[in-house]
């Protein structure tokens, strides 16, 4: 990418991307480029790009009231795609040309008609991601996904070949490895990006062409390398865990509260950049495996298998995310659940468990996806942090 | 404890309705019994397609969801969601799988039942059968999180897919995977089975207790159609009772039987004319969500204002089998996965013949005409997102591509409303339950159907 389609360079350019989300695809569109709205990690984008379309993830506003996404949806869904919803309503996806919904959770699955009819868009389609994790599931998710390349193919009038969606698998495989090596940024005391940035950078890069976002992450590396005026200083470096945390604000409060966000367990981070697409003969393999195997998301059973004891299930289940935590050093970790997440939700005492088997102290926060908790839950993560010191 | 009798005193208007109490309860003590006998145990979900391959290796199914139920029937919860609570699990999730979980861990802790467990207690189970689908997460997940407390008792997962309505995806074009893997997951349930009871499936019995089931189904179907009547013989107060059979029993001769005799009970209430309520003003369609269980009198309460419902989409799990289109197979496995599919997508065809519908809304659509709807009730908990998510844009919906049939009315054609009520609590918590909000709802609820029914009059 050049400076012919940015306006700024690194930081600046992804803050202006962030706060002004879509507003590139956007700018394609006057062009005749098309774009896929989508929700959550599951959706293999590699399929979309191969077609033709930008993918777009629809993000919540933890600062915007849900007003009219009330009047379809009810309030005991997930508050997180509640949000994505409200705003989707309102019209911030309205440049988009078609919705892309995986199974990932009731509140997006059994909504999945909701989505379809009051977004109204030209084309939508629901990516049938199965529980379990076994062979024949990924054989059934395989097909499913083939079903939906035809489907897309049909829409967008033009033959998906395996070339263009292996083209994509590299293009997505090198572009999460750029992400990492941004994470990699924060294994050093002090980290040289802060918690706030990263998401800012890594949500930017979700409203871009693969191509213009690894370009966009390779900006904001170059720049943090060479930053001489980093305000980021020593302090309890920790590691959060969750499900979907798109807006900065919280990341931000943890900083200001006297933290580090050096690393996490989420979406958007490392679960859904960390895993690349296994190179295969055929791409749609490497992409089935890469969505319901190496996705570690709770919705995704893992079977205790045979003479497994409770704690190498919590390992292989959780083992991950403990990798994490002791490479990028952490002090201790945030799980932060948005409320009415039964995927998560029930995994929480395990969870806490496991990581405190590693000596990590643990804070447990069950939010509401607003900015209006803010106050309450800095004093709890000051408190948090207190012991940790 | 008054409560309690109060929630015992729901007045039922049939007979068959008022002996699944009893029947629940021998159920109940009968898993106890089982695991006395050495019998082999399985907590088990209902609507998971595996009651027939249980009941044919004689596995006695512990229904966990139901076990919440009673608690919540008895109106002894809170000390099981008190002790999930307790263990870290937030109290928004599902209260079924909370009172489980609480349950199981108070027990594990115990070395024995609970005390004055409702009904004896939950047996400790010998494995557990998850389920799979788009339907519930809870059912992928809370057998995991019980598992915690009992490390030694295996869990198989049925996997359980069904496509979703799509415009331009026919069921029929991606049938062929779809039943390919649920067989699949079936006869990986077969061999989990096998294993833990030492004994092989008797496929020729597995067949018979298939059909027994299907005629059940049929049965099921035929009786509730009765209901069609004016006055119709038996409204949803009753079906919340008689739908235990139906989940929780399908696949015996015992549920067969129940049905026989309801219909037989039904028939000849409507041969004298005799309804739920001697002056039926109102004809109501439950159209979705679970009721909350510590407050089915609500049901009377809306029979003492003149209103009935004749239909429900709650429970009511069957569809005529020969209108399922089954293929022909004389593998029972299969048979059981085409007609999981074909129940799930019964809707889609009928759906694609109206613009702006949808399976859930056509289903809807057709209850109110078949049994001559005036108004809808649904129930949002809110504990549970599988079968409450949705239900408002099915509302919003309906009154928009919606076009009733015209009433005369002098001057004009006029359409006819739908009001609708959402209840809103939970289905076993009554943390969040107001009688009195809730019977002032209904009585707002029944002046406008009253208003409505004026003005058509007028």
């Amino acid at each position: 990418m050049s400076n012919e389609t940015i306006n700024g360079r690194g930081l600046a350019e992804a803050e202006r991307l962030y706060r002004d989300y879509g507003i590139r695809a956007k700018k394609l569109k006057e062009q005749g480029q098309k774009s896929i709205a989508y929700v959550c990690a599951l959706v293999p984008l590699e399929i979309i790009a191969a077609a033709g379309f930008i993918p777009i993830r629809i993000r919540g506003d933890v600062n915007e009231p849900i007003t009219k996404g009330d009047i379809d949806l009810e309030t005991i869904a997930c508050p997180y795609a509640r949000s994505c919803f409200d705003n989707a309503v309102k019209g911030r996806y309205s440049f988009c040309d078609g919705l892309a919904i995986p199974h990932s959770c009731d509140s997006t699955a059994r909504t999945y008609s909701v989505w379809r009819y009051v977004l109204n868009f030209p084309y939508s389609h629901f990516i049938n991601t199965p529980h379990t994790a076994n062979t024949s599931a990924l054989e059934f998710f395989r097909a499913d996904l083939k079903n939906f390349l035809k489907s897309l193919g049909r829409f967008a009038r033009s033959e998906i070949t395996d070339a263009k969606l292996a083209r994509y698998v590299e293009l997505y495989n090198e572009n999460r490895k750029k992400v990492m090596a941004l994470y990699a940024l924060r294994k050093q005391d002090p980290p040289l990006i802060s918690g706030a940035e990263m998401v800012k950078a890594l949500v930017a890069g979700l409203s871009l062409p693969v191509e213009e976002a690894s370009d966009l992450y390779d900006q904001v590396r170059e720049e943090i390398l060479n930053r001489k005026d980093a305000a980021i200083k020593k302090l309890p470096r920790i590691m959060v865990v969750g499900s979907a945390i798109d807006n900065h604000d919280f990341m931000q409060l943890i900083e200001e509260s006297g933290a580090n966000v050096v690393v996490d367990d989420l979406c958007i981070g490392t679960r859904e950049f960390g895993p690349p697409t296994a190179v295969t003969d055929d791409p749609m393999d490497g992409i089935a495996d890469r969505y319901l195997n190496r996705i570690n998301c709770p919705r995704t059973y893992r079977e205790k298998k045979e003479g497994e004891t409770l704690e190498d299930d919590l390992a292989a289940r959780f083992g991950d995310a403990g990798k994490l935590a002791k490479e990028y050093a952490v002090d201790g970790v945030i799980l932060y659940m948005y409320k009415y997440c039964d995927p998560f939700g029930f995994e929480i005492p395990v969870r806490k468990t496991w990581f405190e088997s590693l000596g990590l102290p643990v804070l447990y926060i069950e939010d509401e996806y607003s900015a209006g908790t803010t106050g309450s839950l800095r004093t709890r993560i000051q408190a948090f942090l207190e012991v940790i010191e | 404890m008054a409560d309690e009798q109060d929630a015992k005193k729901r007045r039922k208007a049939t007979e068959a309705a008022g002996k699944i109490g009893g029947m629940v309860r021998a159920a109940i003590g009968g898993t106890i019994k089982a695991k006395q006998e050495g019998k082999k145990l399985a907590y088990a979900f209902i609507s998971s397609s595996y009651d027939e391959i249980i009941r044919a290796m004689d596995i006695v199914p512990v229904w966990t969801e139901n076990y919440a139920g009673i608690c919540g029937v008895k109106r002894d919860v809170n000390r099981f969601l008190e002790r999930a609570e307790s263990l870290g699990l937030s109290r928004s999730l599902c209260t079924y799988a909370l009172c489980g979980i609480g349950f199981d861990q108070m027990r594990e802790e115990l070395g024995e039942m609970p005390p004055n467990s409702p009904w004896g207690g939950q047996a400790r189970p010998d494995m557990m059968l998850s389920s799979g689908q788009i339907l519930c997460d809870p059912r992928n997940k809370w057998y995991q999180a019980s598992q915690q407390f009992m490390p030694d008792v295996p869990i198989y997962n049925v996997g359980l897919p069904w496509p979703m309505y799509e415009d331009d995806v026919d069921v029929d074009d991606v049938a062929d995977y779809y039943i390919k893997h649920i067989v699949k997951e079936l006869r990986g349930l077969i061999a989990f089975l096998e294993k833990q009871t030492g004994k092989k499936m008797d496929y020729d019995r597995l067949s018979g207790i298939v059909a027994l089931a299907e005629h059940t189904w049929d049965l099921i179907w035929e009786t509730y159609e009765m209901r069609r009547a004016t006055p119709t013989p038996m409204d949803t107060g009753d079906a919340m009772n008689t739908m235990v059979p139906m989940v929780f029993m399908m696949g015996t001769q015992e549920a067969y039987d129940f049905y026989l005799a309801l219909k037989a009970e039904l028939q000849d209430k409507i041969d004298r004319k005799e309804g739920v309520i001697e002056d039926e003003k109102y004809r109501l369609l439950w159209g979705g969500g679970l009721p909350s269980w510590f407050a089915l009198n609500d049901f009377n309460y809306f029979n003492s204002k003149g209103a009935v419902f004749p239909a429900e989409t709650t429970y009511r799990l069957v569809e005529p089998i020969e209108r399922l289109n089954i293929p022909n197979t004389s593998d029972p496995v299969e048979r059981l996965a085409w007609r999981w599919l074909r129940y799930w997508t019964y809707w889609y065809d009928k759906a694609r013949k109206r613009p702006g519908s949808e399976p859930d809304v056509e289903r809807l659509i057709q209850y109110i005409e078949d049994y001559k709807i005036d108004g809808i009730v649904m129930h949002e908990a809110f504990s549970c997102r599988t079968w409450h998510l949705g239900l408002i844009w099915q509302l919003n919906q309906l009154k928009k591509i919606y076009r009733p049939i015209p009433v005369l009315s002098l001057g004009k054609p006029a359409r006819r409303e739908n009001p609708s009520l959402i209840l809103e609590s939970d289905i076993i918590d009554m943390s969040s339950y107001s009688e009195v909000e809730t019977r002032s709802k209904i009585d707002a609820f029944i002046e406008t159907l009253e208003s409505l029914k004026s003005n058509q009059i007028a």
